[in-house]
């Protein structure tokens, strides 16, 4: 039963550090530095907790982190899980359920991607709007908490507008966009990226909507950004490699890092 | 992905029983293709059933043998019956072949497939250079822990198809008078035909012909180093405002008809291969 093992998980990782995190954190590739900012941190090897896939992609590094950022209790994934690694839905969504039952209510997750969005460069830091899932075989858990209403927007605005605010007052531009996943492991094709294009999406990745769509389930608030680490050029053909997309997402690391320490500085103080 | 390697080793030492040599080329025969290998000097014939970890191939019109042999004075490996997704197979068991050709030393996949043509410029029986391919299958042969031993994990897909010789099969073409034109190719699952909607869609997203074949071949290709260059067959035009009900019969018989202007090509580029290579 999903319910045991999620328990199971957390009482492991109660165990190891007794916190009960309002946010939760997820770092895609290159992005693992702002779990080195958490303060007083715990942290707990995938391995060592029951039920957690373990990761395997480079630039992967595979720790849940437990701790204080900005002043606020929160529980990260360093290292998140991928479809194409071969992981289900449900093994991919299992660490943010463990999070999510540990008392994290706010979901902020990270991603690298590629530009479609000719006004995007290399560097820049999207916040995400809405997102397409490209993920071909089912994307969705089947373990369901809730069902999903499609009321409300799966992307919180008011967290979005608050993030724009924070990039404001550090001086750098935050698009906002459309986020489209695929299944991976190949980067795109040239006719791929203008197929993506076309159907509206701004950038393209491999991961986020399974933990998105599950923590929609379960009734959390969601802010999500994508770190634009190389831009797709259809019509002027240039390669793509991992390593690159690791540097780039290194170098906007700290942009993403003012944004969120901001919003959880935010968070400390009065509720909302 | 882990235990692919392995596989890979035990076909490749069971084939090198029967065939102990090094091709330049391996080549994946699609629908109604197969008479490319009446060309073939054969030095092997090896039923796909015979050969460790090889699927079987279950469609009519796909025999089910390798044929090992020269092609214009190339050692090729020939795929005589391709496999499918909509047979069933995991992907990464339909490329197994794939790796095993370039294990056994291939570094060009030369692939063929029978396919519906959706640019009007096109005519049924015509030729296509694949010169890019989007990947419907809502699936990928690649996914799982990746093996670094065959490929990068994440294999960048900016020219999976070698322009270069994309530009000497058109040359080829035109010098032996036979249509032949470049395009993208946009691969879905199958196994049933599109419907109107469908074919509006596939040509709206930039897709030039349609077919349920081929790219997972090509993506292992790309992962595992190779170049490749791929042939489409033209075999029904399939214009979603004069659709005319799919003739199976009929498909394969343009397939048939169309095969002198492949053997053609394919011997051509094998020539230019053995030119480069300095074997002449």
């Amino acid at each position: 039963m999903m319910k045991d093992r999620v328990a199971e998980a957390c009482r492991k990782i109660r165990q190891e550090r007794m916190l009960f995190p309002e946010v939760a954190i997820i770092l895609g590739s290159g992005l693992g530095g702002l779990a080195d900012a958490i303060e007083h941190p715990t942290k707990i090897p995938y391995s060592q907790i029951p039920y957690f896939p373990v990761t395997s992609a480079q630039g992967h590094a595979g720790n849940l982190v437990l701790g204080f950022l900005a002043g606020v209790p929160v529980v990260a994934m360093q290292g998140r899980i991928h479809r194409y690694e071969g992981f289900s839905p449900d093994e991919v969504c299992f660490p943010l359920r463990c999070m999510h039952q540990l008392g994290a209510q706010t979901l902020i997750v990270s991603n690298a991607s590629g530009g479609l969005n000719p006004r995007y460069i290399s560097g820049d830091l999207v916040v995400i709007d809405q997102h397409i899932n490209f993920l071909g075989q089912p994307s969705r858990p089947d373990y369901v908490d809730v069902t999903l209403s499609r009321n409300g927007e799966i992307y919180h605005r008011g967290l979005i507008e608050r993030a724009h605010d924070h990039a404001r007052r550090n001086g750098f531009a935050l698009h906002q966009g459309t986020y489209l996943a695929t299944l991976g492991p190949t980067y795109e094709t040239r006719s791929e990226y203008r197929f993506f294009r076309k159907t509206g999406a701004d950038v393209v990745g491999m991961s986020t909507v399974p933990e998105v769509l599950c923590a929609a389930e379960m009734g959390m608030r969601i802010l999500a950004f994508s770190i634009v680490t190389n831009v797709a050029l259809p019509d002027h053909s240039t390669s793509t490699n991992h390593l690159e997309v690791i540097s780039w997402s290194e170098i906007a690391a700290p942009k993403l890092r003012h944004v969120v320490t901001g919003l959880l500085q935010e968070l400390a103080g009065p509720a909302d | 992905m882990l235990e692919i390697y392995d596989q890979v080793q035990e076909a490749c030492a069971f084939i090198r029983q029967q065939w102990n040599h090094n091709p330049h080329a391996g080549i994946i025969l699609g629908t109604g293709l197969g008479s490319l290998v009446e060309q073939i000097e054969v030095e092997a014939m090896i039923d796909y059933d015979q050969i460790p970890h090889f699927p079987r191939s279950t469609v009519i019109s796909h025999r089910g043998r390798l044929v090992c042999g020269k092609l214009c004075g190339l050692p090729v490996m020939v795929m005589e019956g391709r496999f499918h997704m909509y047979e069933g197979y995991p992907l990464k068991k339909i490329t197994l072949p794939v790796r095993v050709m370039k294990h056994m030393g291939a570094q060009l996949l030369v692939v063929s497939n029978a396919c519906g043509g959706m640019n009007p410029y096109f005519k049924s029986g015509d030729i296509m250079l694949i010169e890019d391919h989007i990947n419907l299958l809502g699936d990928n042969p690649l996914i799982g822990i990746n093996d670094d031993r065959l490929g990068p994990r994440f294999p960048d897909m900016s020219e999976p198809y070698d322009l270069h010789l994309v530009d000497k099969a058109l040359e080829l073409a035109r010098k032996n008078d036979i249509v032949a034109h470049k395009g993208v190719f946009v691969a879905v699952s199958g196994p049933n035909l599109e419907t109107r909607a469908e074919y509006r869609f596939l040509r709206a997203i930039g897709s030039d012909a349609v077919g349920m074949s081929t790219v997972p071949e090509v993506i292992v290709a790309v992962h595992s180093g190779m170049r490749v260059i791929g042939f489409s067959v033209i075999t029904d035009m399939c214009l979603p405002d004069a659709l005319e009900a799919a003739d199976v019969a009929k498909i394969i018989a343009t397939a048939k008809g169309a095969e002198p202007k492949l053997r053609t090509l394919v011997s051509g580029i094998m020539d230019y291969e053995r030119a480069r290579l300095g074997k002449a």
